[in-house]
Order: C-alpha cells, then structure tokens, then sequence
C-alpha cells in the first residue's frame, strides 16, 4: 500500500494513508499515516455502519494533510 | 549509459498540501480488492490488475473479494474499509469540496516485481489522471 503512496506523491499529488499495520507500513516509510489503534484489517475505518467513527477517522486523516510534516512516521491514535 | 537513479526506501517522497481540505477533491485508493458489484471479481488468487470505480456508486453498490482477513464488518458494511459513502456525507457538509469521478483498488498479489515495475506506476497514474486534490488511501 505504501509503494502506491510514495508513487502518488511522486506524480505531485498528496496523500494519507489509513492502516492497520503501523509497524509494517512504517518500515515501507508512507509520507503521510494514520493508525486507530488496535484496530485490525477488514475495518480499518472502524465498525460497520458507525457513520460518526468513520467520519472522526476519516478527518483526522484528511487533517494530516495540513499538519506538520512527519514523512515516514506512522501517527497511531486512540478511537475507543 | 548509466540506469536512472532508483528513490531508495529511505528516501520519502512527499508533495505539499496546499489547499483548503473544503476546496478539494478526494480520490479514494485501495488494497483491499474493491470493485463495482457489476464488475468481475478481482482473483483470488493472485491478481496484479487495478480496478477504476465510479464516483457515484455507493457502498452497497460495491463487492470486496478477498481471502486473507475477517469479512465479517465488510459483508455488513464496505465503507469499513472504502469509505466513499462517508466521503459524500462530508461532501455534503462541506468539510471537503467532493469525491473524484473515479476511485481505484488493487487486490491480492505476490508478484511483487510486477506490482513495483507495471501495476503501481500505471494505477498512479491513472489516480493522477483523475486530478485529485488529495488522495485517501486505504489498505484492509
């Protein structure tokens, strides 16, 4: 997932990625990257139908854009 | 003559932002082998294609074929992992301008050369093609 990012950025166009594997996705060093905690693949936007998680979620990735840069580093949160 | 110079992992490759999130455009991208119901399934067995995905279908509108995590939350609920009906409902307050006219996932693959060589570099471009302003990208 993270060599498709680095491929995005590359063309000009910025980009977060949401994963479940922090540590896997921080060794392939993602320019930007949020991880809810202990949440597993096959929801990695939270429970199934939980608009208001998902949106949370959904932002506070959409906000990395505007933070302070951290290429490479995964920002892994609590949402519980 | 020498071969180009290859962008070592250490190296991150990172573009700016600078926009206002409510003025732009988001394209969703995945891993986790989402298409159009009306779309044949991704192989799982290995399958190193991309699939485009339109803008205005919505969640129920979309399958995920894939064999290597629990589908229980999925089956219920794609935006659990593609969250384009999330996106519009954000569109729709105005916290971003809206979605592109195509998203795009990748399935399951162990051909890792041909992935780096050929699927990633055309997927990004085609993501590029579709002149988002941001890219959310998602994996399981």
């Amino acid at each position: 997932m993270v060599t498709v990012q680095r491929a995005i950025e590359m063309l000009g166009i910025s980009s977060v990625l949401i994963t479940v594997e922090p540590e896997e996705s921080a060794q392939a060093r993602p320019p930007r990257a949020l991880c809810p905690r202990s949440f597993v693949a096959g929801h990695s936007l939270g429970r199934p139908n939980d608009e208001a998680l998902q949106k949370w979620i959904i932002m506070d990735a959409l906000e990395l854009l505007l933070a302070d840069a951290k290429p490479g580093e995964v920002i892994i949160r609590d949402y519980t | 003559m020498e071969k180009a110079l290859e962008l070592s992992r250490y190296c991150v490759p990172f573009t700016p932002f600078k926009r206002k999130l409510e003025e732009s455009l988001i394209c969703l991208v995945s891993t986790a082998g989402v298409r159009a119901r009306s779309d044949p399934p991704f192989n799982l067995e290995g399958d190193n294609s991309f699939k485009r995905i339109d803008g205005s279908l919505s969640a129920a509108e979309l399958a995920v074929d894939d064999s290597h995590y629990d589908h229980g939350c999925i089956d219920k609920d794609v935006n659990c992992v593609f969250p384009i009906d999330r996106l519009r409902s954000l569109a729709r307050e105005g916290r971003i301008a809206g979605l592109t006219d195509q998203h795009f996932s990748m399935g399951f693959s162990q051909a890792l050369r041909e992935l780096r060589e050929t699927t990633v570099p055309q997927l990004a471009r085609a993501v590029a093609a579709a002149r988002p302003d941001a890219v959310l990208l998602t994996g399981g």
